[in-house]
Parts: structure tokens; C-alpha cells; sequence
């Protein structure tokens, strides 16, 4: 069937019935949600167990179940690998993975999955594994990718059941409240995994620093967790900050993030109480450090920015540029050291920050947006997941959830990356809709939204370059011969789901060269 | 003949094309993502080899290593390869149309690109610049200047910028004089001519460029010229040499040369008699003059004041070693709002005047001298001329 896009995706994926997506706002979703396993507890039960495969016997783990992760260490995480290492020792096959992100640091999965240890993966699939399946891994059922506010959606609504949650924790107490801020390997905030530790069978909490009662913040709650075990290593906080935080030297992604920060300054956002989300990647870093300059010289405070946080929104906030930082994600020490310490440096969740089935996301209060893609399109639909190649290399992260809130979304693209033009008649897979982006900024100029001649109109008067989406692409597709295109067969690999549970688009497996 | 001509790189977004004379003609290519990429790839070359032998085929092998290399890359990497393999064979003379620039254009910035490497050179028309300045000389190491000739004619060619666009050649004696054979097959619209001394040295550049005129089969005189003086030689030269050849459209000032060359210290009083020199020699012969590079990139401050200190010596623009110091270069060669309302005011004046058989022009019963009334009647037309520019 085709979805509101006009998207063809299949009625079932798997064993689940899919619903087509229908609209960025089309689904409005009523009834209760799922319940939890009862246990009840008594004074002076101990929850600490000496290992991971311990934690495993004691759960009841079975081959067939689910578990699930977060990625608050990034590229350091050492618990994802530990457990999927254990659940092979221990002859586990036939695992679901519920992760809320993946690194190159698992590649190893790769193997768990050849063996068939792990055999279903739900939640995010970027990486090598993401390239393996491209390339031919076989799972058992197509994957499905969520956003941040659509794992948290799946997992409160009972879409997504998970048997185990294993929650790596700087710190945590041997009572089972554990946080990531403090400890001697401090991550920032592990609240991903809340809805996990709140829904899942049971809860296990990993950490390598066992504080006394109680381990505070309190991200993770006694109440909610069944086990702690305590090993070596939970991640190296050294690699969150891998990749995501170089500021780019290349005069082109300069001059992109450049009109992103122009744009909003030329905006009816750009005043007091201006509200933003930045985020990691040269480009954003750069957009928001260019947009801080102009709210000094203009003497504009800040609402709060959206992290994932970083140096250069703790350095907004000790300037007074913003008021509080809104952060679920950290991104580099800094901005870890700064969440203990300052109170208007606030600890977010993907609840809050972005479930679509609740009754507030801190999304739709941001003004706007700096967001990436790997391809756009003339209807200015964004793909962050697939290359033009077809390979499935990214997962969705908030990016949904940020456009669909944002008042303002800008998305910072190069026109062309190398030889590979990045607009698009048509992107080969949808990520997020055209309908929730405003603004695309490339090198060559700003493309503005029809649905937005408002916006337009202001860009315009502020003198930016404001061009057609299509001369832009035509003057970047004039720089290369055309690309052979991929054709593409019956098999889905993986399903994209719009943040309310819809599926906006399937990855489908190469199957020839044209 | 040599076993193989290896030209170009593995650097992002340039290519290394290796030329194998002798062996049986035979393209291969590796890139990223063959499926993506190798179709296109083939073609840039196939074509390129039958626009270097229109006759028959060149009998060598040709391999294609690529890094994300647009296609007029793959094109100057493969034409200098067989080249220089096969020195026969005659440049490639692509077909270009280019809108002629006016003598006083604007040129509040030149901004420098080497001539050698791709990766910066990409989009390097995009950043606004008055005068987009690509390299062949300092920037350029000596083993490379052959393809690097090569590359920014295609550049030329492939490239639609949208104000001017200038090759600085090596000096004529270096190396120069086959700069500007090449570079002129793609109409750049002047040429630099560095390290200048003596009215002989530019008249000699204007003889090149008459030959390659001819040769391209563009019109003599078509193409400006822009001595370079960065020498103590050249500084104290600058009167003969701006008004040496009806070619020359802007002086420019080389201040890390001629710190060198006279032994000072770069300080901005040891520059001031060759700046005030320069500018004074340059609006004698009624040409622009252009100020020295600032060399910090991070110091946004330090070419604002260096900026203004030239703007108020009287130098019409600046040049740039990278795309982030043009909109500074730019805010300070262009007339501010007061400047246009005092010259606005000042040419209204003086147009009542002449309505009214007047002589003396008077503003507020003060009197504006000619000199004023010129210097406003410039601002007004900068003015003009910037209107079309859109925001840098």
C-alpha cells in the first residue's frame, strides 16, 4: 500500500501489522497504556549480583527474548558488547536488540548476528551492523528504526516489549538508583533508558562505581530496578566525543553554517526568549556558535537551547545568552561536568523531550533548529538513514522529533559531498517528511519552503540568498555526470517509523544497477 | 618516453591519474562506490582523451584513481597527464563564454585559491569575493605547476562565477609566460603579475597576453592585468608601472614580500610609505589600488583595523587568504549609509548648479570643491555597481 507520501510500504513487516503513515500530525492515538509486570518488595532484599552472567540467570533471559541498551557513552561503550558477549557464552541465540543507538564500537554484533545470537534488531541500526544487513546479513525480520520520542512511544505503548533492560551507570547504588552523571567514568545523562528501566521484565543496572545510599541524580529509581552488578568497565568517557564535536575548517560548511545562523536571525524568532536546538556535526556546532555571536551583539537572551549538550552551549549559558540548557544526551565533558554542577543545566528525557503519545514535548516549544541529512529532496523531504548507495548507515535519532516540533527547521546540507550530488528529485528513503522542514541551507544558497512564504518574505528582506530548490540542485548536478542509480527488490530490510508509530518508508535491498 | 606520468593526488576531491604510454589503450578506475560513480567517471575521461586526439585514439594506458573529484578534475588530471606523455598533443581549448568585467569594477576583495588543489577550490565562486584570485605561483610547489595550469583552466571553464575571476601567474621568466598561454584558452578576466618592477615587466605580461589572445581567438586587449609590487624595486617603480599599459586595471600591494625584500619588520609604519607609494601612483594613472593580505585568519579584529587603515589611505580593496575575511573586507570598502546620503546630497548639489548656470557648488552656504564632488560621484557609482551583489 502507499503511505501519505506516496511511499509504497508493506501491509505486514515481520509478524506486525503496519500502519501507513498519514500525516506528520494525522494520528492521534487514545486508550490506556501498557502495564508493567507486578513485584512487590520487603526490607533487606540484595540486589547486587557479581557478574553480568549472573544478572542473566537471575532475569530468566531466555533465547527468543528481548534486551535492550542506551548509547550515553557513544563510541566508549564496553556494556552493549559485555552482555551480547555473555548471552553467547551462555548459548542465548535468537535475541531481539532494543538499542537506542549503535557505534562502531559494536561491530562485533556482526558476528552475534552471523552466529545467530542476535537475530532481530529494533530501535536503531546504524553502524557496521547497519552496513552488514545492507549488505546482505540476514535477520530474521526486518529491523525497525524509531526516533528517540518513537522508541519511547513503542516501548510505553507496548509496541516494543523488552525482557531485560541492561543500563550502564557511572554511578549507581547497590539499591538500584544510578544516574551517569557521577562516578569515576561520568557519560551525562542516561535517561534514554528510563521508559526501559520503567517497562521492561526486568531492569538490570551495570555499573563500575558502586556509591553509597542513595547514588543521585536519580535517573534510574530503586523502584524500578530488579539487579546491579558491578564490573570493570562500563565506557570510556573519553570517545563520547569522538567526531561529533570538530569544528569545521572547510570554508564551504562555514559558509552553509553561516546562512543557517543568518536565517534565524533574520526570523520573527530571533528575539528574547529565542529557543533553539543545536546539536554535534561541524555544521551545527559552527550554526550555533555564529548564531550565539549575533544574540550577543543584539543583546538577545535565550530562552532554553536543546542539547544533545555541548562547550559551546555551556559557554551560551555562562554568558547569560540562554537561560537553561534542556539536555538528554551529552556530548562532550564538558558539557558532562557542567550537568552536575549547574542548576539551569536541566536533565531531559525522550519522554519529555519528544514522545509524540503524551501530553507535552519540549520539542514544540523550540523556536528553531539546525538538523542534518545525508539526502534531500524537491519536496524537501530529509533522509538521514541510507545513502544514495542504499546502504543503511544511520539511525533517526531525534531528527523527527526536532522537525516536527521546531517552528523554524533548517537543514545544513552541502549541495554536493564529493561527487555525489545531495538534492534530489526524490530521496531514496524518507526519514522525515517535507511537510515539518522550513529551511534548507546549502553553500550555493537558502531554499525556503513553499509552505513558508512567510518565512521566505523575511529571509528575502534580510538580503540572504534565497534561490529555488531546483536551481540549487541543477547547479550541483552540473559539477558531475549522473550517478548510477540503484534498482531496488521486494525485500524490506528495514522499516522507517514516523515518531507516532507509522511507518513512512521501508529500506529494500539492491537489487540490481541502472 | 617515460614508463608513467602520475598526475594529481589522493586527497579528497581530487583524483591520481596515472598515464601508462606505449601499452594498449585501456581506462580503468577505481572509486568509492563503483556503482555510483564509475559510469560517470568513464565518460569525463572518454571524452577527455577524444578532445586531446580527435584523430585517433592515444595509445597508453589510463588509470583513474578517484577521491570524490568533480568532473572538471578528472578532466585537467587526465589532460595533464597525457600532456606531458605525449608533448604534442595540443591543449584542450574549451568553449567559454564569460561576461566582461568593466576596468574600475568593484574589487574591495581579492581572494587567493591555490591552483593546485581541488578541495579548496571547490565552490570557491560562492563566498562573494569581488575578485576571486586562483594561484599558480607562491601557493603552487614547483614539481606540481604544470597540472596545476592545467586544472585551473578547467576550473575556469567548468565554473560559472558570478564576479570576476583572476589567475596569478608565476613570473613570465618562471614559467609565466606558459601560465598565461594556458590559462587564457578559458578567459580568466586579468591576469597578476607578481613580484613587478619596471614598466618593461608589464609591457612584456601585455605581449603574452596579446599572443594568447590571438590564440584563443578572443579580442586583444580583452584581458586586465594587475601588477603585483612587492619589491623595494617595484614600490619605488609604481608610477610607471600603473600607468604602463592600458591593460593594467588595479596595482596591488605584496607587504610579505616586500618586508622581506627591504628588510623591515611588518608594523603598519614600516608599510606606509610603500601603501600611500602605491595608492598614490595608482590614482595618478586613474587604476585601483589594492592592499596587502592580512595573514591571521582567526583575528577578526586585526583586518578590521588593517581594513580600515587601508580604506582611509585610499585603497579601493583588499586581499584575502580565506573566504571568512571577505565580509569584513567588504564592510570596509563599502561607502557607509552617511558617506552615500553626504555624496547623494553633494551630487545633487552640484546637478541644482549646473541646472542653474552655476559655477560654485554649495552645500549649507559651505562650498564643495571638484575633487569632492568626483570622490562622491565614485561612491554613488560603487553603490550602483554593489546593488546587484547580494549579501556576502
Amino acid at each position: 500500500m502507499r503511505n501519505a507520501l506516496g511511499r509504497e510500504v508493506p501491509d505486514k513487516i515481520g509478524s506486525r501489522k503496519v500502519e501507513p503513515y498519514a500525516g506528520a500530525f494525522a494520528v492521534r492515538r487514545t486508550g490506556w497504556k501498557a502495564p508493567r509486570p507486578q513485584k512487590s518488595c520487603v526490607p533487606g532484599e540484595n540486589k547486587v549480583l557479581p557478574s553480568i552472567e549472573a544478572a542473566i540467570e537471575a532475569t530468566g533471559l531466555q533465547s527468543g527474548m528481548t534486551i535492550s541498551f542506551h548509547h550515553s557513552f557513544r563510541e566508549g561503550d564496553r556494556v552493549i558488547n559485555q552482555v551480547v558477549d555473555a548471552c553467547a557464552r551462555m548459548g542465548l541465540k535468537d535475541l531481539r536488540l532494543c538499542p537506542t543507538a549503535l557505534f562502531g564500537t559494536h561491530a562485533k554484533l556482526v558476528d552475534h548476528i552471523k552466529a545467530g545470537v542476535v537475530s532481530r534488531i529494533e530501535g536503531s541500526m546504524n553502524g557496521p551492523v547497519g552496513d552488514f544487513i545492507s549488505q546482505g546479513g540476514k535477520l530474521k525480520e526486518p529491523a525497525t528504526l524509531r526516533s528517540h520520542g518513537g522508541r519511547w512511544r513503542a516501548i510505553e505503548s507496548g509496541d516494543m516489549q523488552i525482557d531485560v533492560a541492561f543500563i550502564a551507570a557511572s554511578q549507581a547504588d547497590a539499591y538500584g538508583n544510578a544516574n551517569g552523571i557521577n562516578g569515576r567514568t561520568p557519560c551525562g545523562p542516561i535517561t534514554f533508558c528510563m521508559v526501559d528501566a520503567q517497562h521492561a521484565g526486568k531492569t538490570v543496572v551495570v555499573t563500575n562505581d558502586l556509591a553509597p545510599y542513595p547514588a543521585y541524580p536519580l535517573e534510574i529509581q530503586q523502584g524500578w530496578t530488579d539487579y546491579v552488578v558491578v564490573v570493570d568497565e562500563v565506557g570510556d568517557p573519553e570517545q563520547i566525543a569522538s567526531g561529533t564535536l570538530e569544528l569545521t575548517k572547510s570554508p564551504a560548511r562555514l559558509r552553509i553554517a553561516r546562512l543557517a545562523a543568518d536565517a534565524v536571525v533574520a526570523s520573527p524568532y530571533f528575539k528574547d526568549g529565542l529557543s533553539f536546538q543545536g546539536g554535534a556535526g561541524g555544521v551545527s556546532l559552527a550554526a550555533t556558535m555564529y548564531l550565539a555571536e549575533a544574540m550577543e551583539k543584539a543583546k538577545i537572551v535565550g530562552g532554553f537551547v536543546m542539547g544533545g549538550g555541548t562547550r559551546i552551549m555551556v559557554d551560551m549559558l555562562h554568558k547569560g545568552l540562554v537561560r537553561t540548557i534542556l539536555d538528554g544526551q551529552a556530548f562532550d565533558p564538558i558539557a558532562v561536568a557542567s550537568l552536575g554542577k549547574d542548576p539551569a543545566h536541566v536533565i531531559m528525557n525522550p519522554g519529555l523531550y519528544a514522545n509524540a503519545d503524551s501530553r507535552g514535548c519540549a520539542t514544540y516549544m523550540l523556536d528553531a533548529a539546525f538538523l542534518g541529512a545525508t539526502e534531500v529532496d524537491l519536496d524537501f523531504n530529509v533522509n538521514v538513514n541510507t545513502h544514495s548507495d542504499g546502504r543503511l548507515l544511520h539511525g533517526i535519532g531525534g531528527h523527527q522529533d526536532v522537525a516536527a516540533g521546531a517552528k523554524m527547521t533548517v537543514i545544513t546540507v552541502p549541495s554536493i559531498r564529493g561527487r555525489l550530488p545531495v538534492i534530489l528529485d526524490r530521496v531514496t528513503t524518507v526519514t522525515t517528511p517535507g511537510e515539518v522542514i522550513d529551511v534548507i541551507v546549502t553553500e550555493r544558497g537558502l531554499a525556503v519552503n513553499p509552505k513558508r512564504d512567510d518565512l521566505k518574505g523575511a529571509l528575502v528582506a534580510a538580503g540572504l540568498p534565497v534561490r529555488d530548490i531546483a536551481e540549487i540542485k541543477e547547479e550541483a548536478d552540473r559539477l558531475v555526470r549522473p550517478l548510477g542509480k540503484p534498482v531496488f527488490g521486494d525485500e524490506v530490510l528495514a522499516a522507517i517509523e514516523w515518531r507516532d508509530g507509522t511507518v513512512i518508508d521501508v529500506v529494500r535491498k539492491v537489487e540490481r544497477w541502472q | 618516453m617515460p614508463d608513467q606520468i602520475v598526475v594529481g593526488s589522493d586527497a579528497k576531491g581530487d583524483c591520481r591519474v596515472v598515464v601508462s604510454p606505449g601499452k594498449a589503450s585501456a581506462v580503468e578506475v577505481v572509486t568509492g562506490d563503483p556503482h555510483l560513480f564509475e559510469r560517470g567517471i568513464r565518460e569525463v575521461v572518454g571524452q577527455t582523451l577524444a578532445a586531446l586526439a580527435p584523430e585517433g585514439k592515444i595509445k597508453a594506458a589510463v588509470a583513474v584513481t578517484d577521491q570524490g573529484a568533480l568532473d572538471y578534475v578528472i578532466s585537467a588530471r587526465v589532460e595533464a597527464a597525457v600532456r606531458t606523455a605525449f608533448p604534442t598533443v595540443a591543449a584542450i581549448a574549451p568553449n567559454v563564454r564569460r561576461r566582461p568585467s568593466a576596468s574600475d569594477a568593484p574589487r574591495r576583495s581579492r581572494l587567493y585559491a591555490p591552483g593546485n588543489s581541488p578541495r579548496i577550490l571547490v565552490g570557491i565562486e560562492l563566498h562573494g569575493a569581488d575578485l576571486v584570485l586562483v594561484d599558480l605561483e607562491d601557493s603552487v610547489p614547483p614539481a606540481e605547476k604544470s597540472a596545476a595550469r592545467v586544472l585551473v583552466k578547467h576550473l575556469l571553464a567548468a565554473i560559472d562565477f558570478p564576479n570576476e575571476v583572476w589567475v596569478r601567474i608565476n613570473p613570465l621568466t618562471l614559467g609565466g609566460a606558459d601560465d598565461v598561454r594556458e590559462v587564457l584558452l578559458a578567459r580568466p578576466h586579468g591576469v597578476a603579475l607578481p613580484k613587478a618592477e619596471s614598466r618593461d615587466d608589464v609591457a612584456a605580461l601585455a605581449k603574452e597576453l596579446a599572443k594568447a589572445e590571438m590564440a584563443a581567438g578572443a579580442r586583444i586587449g580583452s584581458t586586465w592585468s594587475m601588477p603585483i609590487l612587492e619589491t623595494g624595486k617595484g614600490v619605488l617603480h609604481a608610477e610607471e608601472i600603473a600607468a604602463a599599459d592600458p591593460r593594467v586595471a588595479l596595482v596591488a600591494f605584496g607587504a610579505e614580500d616586500f618586508t622581506r625584500d627591504v628588510g623591515a619588520r611588518r608594523t603598519p609604519d614600516a608599510l606606509l610609505f610603500a601603501r600611500s607609494m602605491i595608492v598614490a601612483a595608482a590614482k595618478a594613472a586613474d587604476v585601483q589600488a589594492s592592499d596587502t593580505v592580512y595573514g591571521n585568519v582567526d583575528d577578526e579584529a586585526g583586518l578590521a583595523a588593517e581594513s580600515k587603515l587601508a580604506r582611509d589611505l585610499g585603497f579601493d580593496g583588499k586581499g584575502a587568504i580565506h573566504p571568512a575575511q571577505v565580509p569584513v573586507l567588504h564592510e570596509a570598502f563599502t561607502p557607509s549609509e552617511r558617506e552615500m546620503e553626504e555624496a547623494r546630497a553633494i551630487v545633487a548639489a552640484a546637478e541644482e548648479a549646473e541646472a542653474r548656470g552655476v559655477g560654485a557648488i554649495a552645500i549649507g552656504g559651505k562650498m564643495v570643491d571638484r575633487p569632492v564632488l568626483e570622490r562622491a560621484r565614485r561612491a554613488l557609482k560603487l553603490a550602483d555597481r554593489l546593488a546587484g551583489r547580494g549579501k556576502t
